[in-house]
């Protein structure tokens, strides 16, 4: 007996740590918003207080911390927001009870950046049939049944950066591409921007390797690459760290030719790329927009009862040594 | 062939080796095999030197049939801390490094009494330490890498830290890399202690028959909270390489990397069950993992077919291993 007892009261202490009472009924499924009085409320009157739920497939990658902060700093501005913040740890399952989770807890509108698109269609179903308008951030989900999508486009981005190359090369130069991880789709869409920038010129790549993103793996497969070719005019890494551990690859190796080598990255995180840039490390850095500025933009018009258009793609900024002190250079999105 | 019998170990490696030769490239100029130049030998020793240091530590503590699975958080955990000191509170070298090891024994020492003490299986005491480990390194680093300029009140921001770059630097053509010869000092402390101390005669005892061991006298409690300790301080001197062979202290470094460092001891040729092996065998474990990885990475393999042959080469291996066990 004195067992159970502690185990009841761990429990207690557990769920008085983690700010969520046992919950009686976890799986109401499509009938949670009855105690949800205010979630109805759509249209707002000037003293009234909002909150948003704000669901993130996972804080372990900075550009996701990033997109975190720049909410945060959005909607300090605004002393009508309140923004609830959740951490899925990378668990589909997790983001699916977190959004039911602020279902539940009548939040007036709900962001999420989604971590899968099928698995978390139905539970944003059930945010739109409780009249809780949904913000869907970077990945996509599932048929149209969303409020509003805002997302980075990385074949633009891609693209950009491939112009930039055949500009820094002068047309023509031998080029290391250090991709993501070969199988997600933003690797894919930043290779394929790329090759479309750089179509025409006499830019070859000489060496491609599969870096899952990651530094470490981006610093040996420059290695490789270093003891294999003589003459690299440029690296392009699919994100910033890869850019930065072909650069100390090629400084560890000891010949200066980090000096001769341009670098390219993709992301502009302002702790990571931007100042690889203005330490003059990367040639360039394209910015991947978190879109969590725009998302409490689009937010307050949505609780205003303005109409927004269902699809936002947002255009990047090219940062490089010229334009690094002035914030950049901003390069819109196509129309349409 | 006896010879060969008894070193399979070598005789793998020789055999990835001349692998390694055949099918590398050739440098388009010189024609020399990219493989076999002194300046890719050098890098596989220096890109290893992390997984080796893990697997030094790893080697002890599976040599009393115990497993630690905290050891890549661990190294995560002490690169952000050393950054941290460094570069945010402005710490001398001397008094950051005695703050590291010592936290690394902390670590490790706490590993050893949930085992030896607690009674906890190795795997679920060192995967909580895992766990904890990350958990720290993410509250140290505040979730963004710890590098100069960073966060506007840290101390160092105009540049990496000296000891950085110098731990990296290449001398003697690339061969004296500081953090690879932290690796190979480290390898040959350990091998000594292992081969010629009561400390690591009794490694062997406890792994082999823990109550034999312990009716013969051996302090079986002791051994192995040394052990999981020694893992620590390894762990606490591979992260203080990532720290420097990155240039800034990562939070997530470390993550899978103990798998990697208990491949190097099982395919060096260490049993999993304890109590036979040794501290150069994974050295040569190793230096197989390093020399596969870099091959397949010279010839640039797609990540599929490189997976693929990774696990092969585990399981070719382990059988080898096996089939000796049951020979003897």
């Amino acid at each position: 007996m004195k067992c159970a007892w502690l185990v009841v009261l761990i429990f207690a202490i557990l769920s008085l740590l983690t700010g969520c009472a046992p919950k009686p009924a976890t799986d109401t499924g499509p009938t949670p918003n009855v105690d949800t009085p205010q979630s109805s409320g759509l249209a707002p009157e000037a003293a009234q207080t909002f909150t948003i739920g704000m669901s993130q497939c996972n804080r372990g990658e900075p550009w996701r911390v990033q997109m975190d902060e720049d909410i945060k700093t959005a909607a300090a501005e605004h002393p009508e927001l309140e923004v609830l913040f959740k951490d899925a740890q990378n668990k589909t399952e997790q983001q699916q009870a977190q959004v039911r989770e602020f279902i539940a807890q009548g939040v007036d509108l709900i962001i999420i950046s989604p971590k899968e698109a099928l698995p978390l269609t139905k539970p944003v179903d059930e945010a739109m049939a409780a009249n809780i308008p949904v913000i869907v951030l970077d990945r996509k989900i599932e048929g149209d049944n969303y409020t509003c999508f805002i997302g980075g486009d990385n074949v633009l981005i891609g693209r950009e950066a491939g112009k930039y190359m055949v500009e820094l090369l002068g047309g023509k130069g031998k080029v290391v591409e250090l991709q993501g991880l070969a199988t997600s789709t933003p690797a894919g869409e930043r290779h394929k921007g790329f090759m479309e920038g750089i179509e025409g010129s006499e830019i070859e790549i000489i060496f491609s390797a599969d870096c899952q993103w990651l530094e470490p793996n981006a610093q040996r497969e420059m290695n490789s690459a270093l003891s294999r070719f003589e003459q690299i005019d440029a690296v392009y890494a699919h994100n910033d760290p890869s850019a930065h551990g072909a650069y100390q690859a090629a400084k560890q190796e000891g010949k200066g030719r980090e000096k001769t080598i341009k670098f390219i990255g993709i992301d502009a995180l302002p702790h990571e790329g931007v100042k690889y840039v203005e330490e003059g490390i990367l040639a360039a850095t394209f910015q991947y927009p978190t879109g969590g500025r725009e998302a409490i933009e689009v937010a307050l018009k949505i609780l205003a009862g303005e109409k927004v258009p269902k699809n936002i793609t947002l255009g990047t900024r090219k940062f490089t040594p010229d334009n690094v002190k002035s914030g950049g250079e901003e390069i819109p999105a196509p129309e349409g | 062939m006896r010879f060969l019998g008894r070193h399979r170990g070598i005789a793998a490696l020789v055999a990835v080796f001349i692998l390694g030769c055949i099918v590398s490239p050739r440098n388009l100029r010189t024609g020399e095999i990219v493989f076999l130049t002194p300046g890719n030998q050098s890098n596989v020793l220096f890109e290893y030197s992390e997984y080796g240091l893990l697997a030094v530590g790893m080697t002890l503590v599976i040599l009393t049939a115990g497993i630690d699975l905290s050891v890549g958080s661990v190294l995560g955990f002490i690169a952000t801390l050393f950054s941290f000191l460094i570069i945010a509170k402005g710490v001398s070298l001397g008094p950051a490094v005695l703050i590291c090891i010592i936290a690394g024994c902390g670590i490790g020492a706490t590993n050893g009494l949930l085992v030896a003490k607690l009674r906890i299986q190795p795997f679920v005491a060192t995967l909580a330490m895992m766990v904890a480990a990350r958990g720290a390194a993410k509250l140290v680093s505040g979730g963004i890498k710890i590098a100069h300029g960073a966060r506007p009140w840290y101390i160092l921001q105009d540049a990496p830290p000296r000891v950085f770059e110098w731990m990296t630097a290449p001398y003697a053509g690339g061969w004296l890399r500081p953090v690879t010869l932290l690796f190979l000092v480290t390898i040959i402390l350990a091998a000594l202690i292992v081969r010629y101390t009561r400390f690591g005669r009794y490694l062997y005892a406890v792994g082999g028959n823990e109550e034999a061991a312990r009716l013969s006298g051996v302090d079986v409690a002791r051994t192995k909270i040394l052990a999981y300790l020694i893992s620590g301080i390894t762990a606490a001197l591979a992260g203080i390489s990532s720290a420097c062979r990155m240039g800034y202290g990562d939070p997530e470094a470390g993550a899978t990397f103990e798998l990697d460092a208990i491949a190097a001891v099982v395919i060096g040729g260490s049993s999993l069950m304890g109590g036979r092996g040794g501290v150069m065998l994974t050295l040569i474990g190793t230096l197989i993992i390093g020399y596969v990885n870099k091959i397949l990475s010279l010839i640039g393999w797609q990540e599929a077919q490189r997976l693929l042959a990774k696990g092969v080469i585990i399981v070719l291996a382990v059988v080898i291993q096996e089939t000796r066990r049951r020979r003897v």
